[in-house]
């Protein structure tokens, strides 16, 4: 039987990183996944990712994931591949399947980073081809290049589900409409923001009653819920799609830790059976420590801090790390973490319906049922600011924990502050040059850049832009306001696609000065596009 | 005693109750009463309605390893990777009581789907 | 029908690899070879993956991960093969499942009950 000092079972961001800690402790580590490549679900994040420097903010997703593999290649740490750990017995013994046959393995330590699973709801029809999980949706565009469908209608208004959208968008796909049965949106204003504005409804208090046609998906229809979840009738909607996607959650895939004997508990608020744990993913087998999602479900950028826990209690269980140093290590790791877990959206308010910001302002409502903010409540917000000249309008409404464009801005422009949740400001007397890198750094895509009189009647405004085919300049079209309604002719006057960018095009617009402050999309004329 | 420690004791104190109304079976559930949405099948790969579960609670089943045993749900091809938090979801409903106090289907490898001749092959020592 | 994704405003090329045959219950279709039997299916329209036993319904890609099942057919004869995650090669032989087997439900009826 192979021996190792550590065994972690899942390649995901929280494994990895739980790796990559304690191969730099000097200890002989090796990684189990099942899969063909590593990296679990970074590989599908093509957006960019909140948080601040540290937490690799503005970075997508995958290149995170590419950075992660460097690192490990880099450590020594062992990925072993293709490799199921179908077990995981006393005395630190694992089961892996690799090939066609059965390997025993034991680990002095072993972390078990097997992430989670989609949640699923039932409905008419839901057995139909075409009916499929936001994650198979994702691994179809992003890993194989295939599109999941043309017209897609997606239930779930969770962060998956809406960066799940835009990506659908993003490869060509039509959304045709966002539902879900609860009554507001329970992913990011902002990410719901960069849909609304390219025209996608929102459904709230809505979910699917069924799935319709005889071989595979042909439409959907869905329905109003009242607040004990029950159909109105009446209230019926259709639309004709073949895809129907499902993004109503995750599960912990804590079996392993279940199967191993150690503590577990029901805990809604992270998503269903965990693992008790005690300090930096300790559970209550010793030795066996967890990070990520099988812990409790959160996102990437936490899991790969809790992995780098877990990674320093297991060095430090071995004696690979002296206990002021793991103390010390752990302290820096907590404090990141605990950055992370502020905000709006922190675990702690999981299930809370708030009303207003940390800075009092009333928290849009319009946002959490309809996708967009108002024109009206956009205006009491710190980062929504009225100039001479070219300008950053913030649209970031939300306190959520992500501060990049404090530090892109070159003129200091834009605060934050210390509290890295709080709402974006312009700072008053700084001059903005108009580079740009505000717009293209924003996760959220809540910044512009807006010239609001140009001298001529008309405004200029710069929004990002990560479409295909990309409008050359002179393009004609259409203005789309904050909800994705028409509002104007507009003409692109500038595309920029600098490197720093990263993908994130600055598309410049030009419209009628009366639209400024409302025109946040453009769709060129169809005859312009081909 | 500490105020977070007398708060847990309660929420133990009050699991323990509520675990207890699993498992007394002497409580009535009332009757199966059929509803429309029973013939929607909830474990894919071994064809379970909606409706079997629901009849099965009232059958007597009332854990989610009785179901499983007496419908085969979550036994299939997947092991209940789709559908056990949907069974656990529906016996909970029936049973009127919150689904987290419902144990889950027991874990036991192998955690995969895996063909026999492979679960046997076992790699030799070199 | 499904396409593929000529380029990605975010991953630019996706890289595939060469070109390779197979058959699908019969018919030679094309797929890139290493990529899921299940991208190869989608890209030729190809949505029905399998029919269930019990009630012939039929099923499709749904997780495309290798847990749901769903998508499994027979592949070169070998029944229950999780489509999503077996890569494609130069001339596999695909075929839909019914139950378990590769025959219809009619077929398989009039063979078993001679």
């Amino acid at each position: 039987m192979k021996r190792y000092d550590l065994v972690v079972v899942g390649a995901g961001p929280s494994g990895l990183s739980a790796a990559i800690e304690a191969a730099g402790r000097g200890m002989h580590v090796i990684v189990f996944d099942e899969n063909e490549k590593p990296g679990g679900q970074l590989f599908k994040q093509i957006h960019k990712f909140f948080g601040s420097k540290e937490h690799k903010a503005r970075v997508r997703g995958f290149r995170i994931g590419q950075e992660l593999l460097e690192e490990a290649g880099r450590t020594g740490v062992e990925v072993c591949l293709r490799a199921t750990v179908i077990g995981l017995y006393q005395d630190h013994e694992l089961v892996v399947r690799i090939g066609d046959a059965i390997e025993h393995v034991k680990g002095d330590t072993i972390i078990i980073a097997t992430g989670a699973s989609e949640n699923m709801v039932t409905f008419e029809g839901w057995t139909l081809p075409g009916v499929i999980g936001a994650g198979a949706a994702q691994t179809l565009m992003n890993l194989h290049g295939v599109l999941p469908g043309k017209r897609v209608l997606m239930l779930g208004s969770g962060n998956v589900g809406l960066v799940v959208s835009y990506q659908l968008m993003q490869c060509g796909c039509e959304v045709a409409a966002v539902a879900d049965a609860a009554p507001h949106i329970g992913g990011y204003g902002v990410h719901a923001a960069k849909i609304a504005r390219c025209g996608v409804p929102f459904y709230l208090s809505h979910t699917i009653k069924k799935a319709e046609g005889t071989d595979h998906v042909t439409g959907v229809e869905i329905a109003q819920v009242d607040e004990h979840f029950q159909f109105i009738p009446g209230t019926e909607k259709h639309f004709d799609v073949d895809t129907i996607c499902i993004a109503v959650g995750l599960s912990p895939m804590s079996q392993l830790l279940k199967m191993a004997g150690a503590r577990m508990a029901d805990d809604p608020k992270k998503g269903g059976q965990v693992p008790v744990c005690g300090r930096f993913g300790a559970t209550s087998l010793p030795g066996v420590f967890t990070a990520g999602d099988v812990a409790g479900i959160e996102e990437a950028s936490s899991a790969m801090i809790e992995g780098r826990m877990a990674g320093a209690a297991a060095a430090a269980y071995l004696g690979f790390m002296n206990e002021d140093a793991c103390e010390k290590r752990e302290k820096q790791l907590t404090d990141s973490l605990s950055e992370l877990r502020q905000g709006m959206f922190a675990p702690q308010n999981k299930g809370k319906q708030l009303t207003v910001t940390d800075e009092g302002i009333p928290l849009s409502k319009t946002l959490l049922t309809k996708g967009y903010v108002s024109d009206e409540e956009i205006e009491a917000f710190p980062g929504f600011t009225h100039r001479v000249g070219v300008h950053p309008v913030i649209e970031c409404t939300q306190n959520i924990p992500c501060n990049p464009c404090q530090d892109v801005c070159p003129k200091n422009c834009i605060s934050i502050g210390d509290q890295i949740t709080a709402l974006p400001k312009v700072a008053g007397g700084a001059e903005c040059v108009g580079c740009g890198m505000c717009v293209a750094s924003c996760s959220g895509q809540a910044i512009f850049l807006v010239d609001e009189d140009k001298g001529d009647g008309t405004a200029e405004v710069t929004i990002p832009y990560e479409f295909l085919p990309l409008p050359a300049q002179g393009t004609v079209g259409t203005a789309l306001s904050r909800s994705g309604q028409p509002l104007c002719r507009a003409s692109v006057v500038q595309i920029r696609s600098g490197k720093a960018f990263d993908k994130t095009n600055l598309l410049t617009m030009s419209v009628p000065k009366e639209f400024a402050m409302r025109a946040r999309f453009f769709r060129a004329d169809k005859e312009a596009a081909k | 005693m500490s105020e977070a420690s007398e708060k847990q004791k309660a929420m133990k104190l009050a699991q323990e109750a509520a675990a207890s109304r699993v498992n007394d079976r002497s409580r009535d559930i009332g009757e199966f009463v059929p509803a429309p949405d029973d013939d929607i099948i909830v474990c894919r790969c071994e064809e379970v309605t909606k409706g079997e579960i629901r009849k099965a609670v009232h059958d007597g089943m009332w854990t989610v390893t009785e179901v499983r045993r007496y419908l085969r749900t979550g036994m299939g091809l997947c092991q209940g990777q789709t559908c056990g938090r949907l069974v656990k979801g529906i016996i909970a409903r029936e049973l009127g009581i919150s689904p987290a106090l419902l144990e889950p289907a027991t874990s036991r490898v192998p955690m995969r789907p895996l063909e026999m001749h492979i679960f046997a092959n076992e790699e030799k020592e070199e | 029908m499904s396409e593929r994704i000529a380029e990605h405003p975010i991953l630019g090329k996706i890289e595939k690899g060469r070109t390779v045959k197979f058959t699908f219950d019969g018919k030679e279709l094309e797929g890139c070879e290493g990529e899921p039997i299940a991208a190869a299916l989608k890209v030729n329209g190809v949505m029905v993956h399998r029919y269930t036993k019990k009630t012939h319904q039929p099923r499709g890609i749904f997780c495309a991960i290798g847990r749901c099942t769903d998508c499994v057919m027979v592949v070169d004869g070998v029944p229950n093969i999780r489509t999503c995650i077996t890569p494609l090669r130069e001339g596999m032989n695909v075929q839909t499942q019914y139950g378990v087997s590769p025959l219809t439900f009619e077929e398989q009826a009039e063979k078993y009950s001679r």
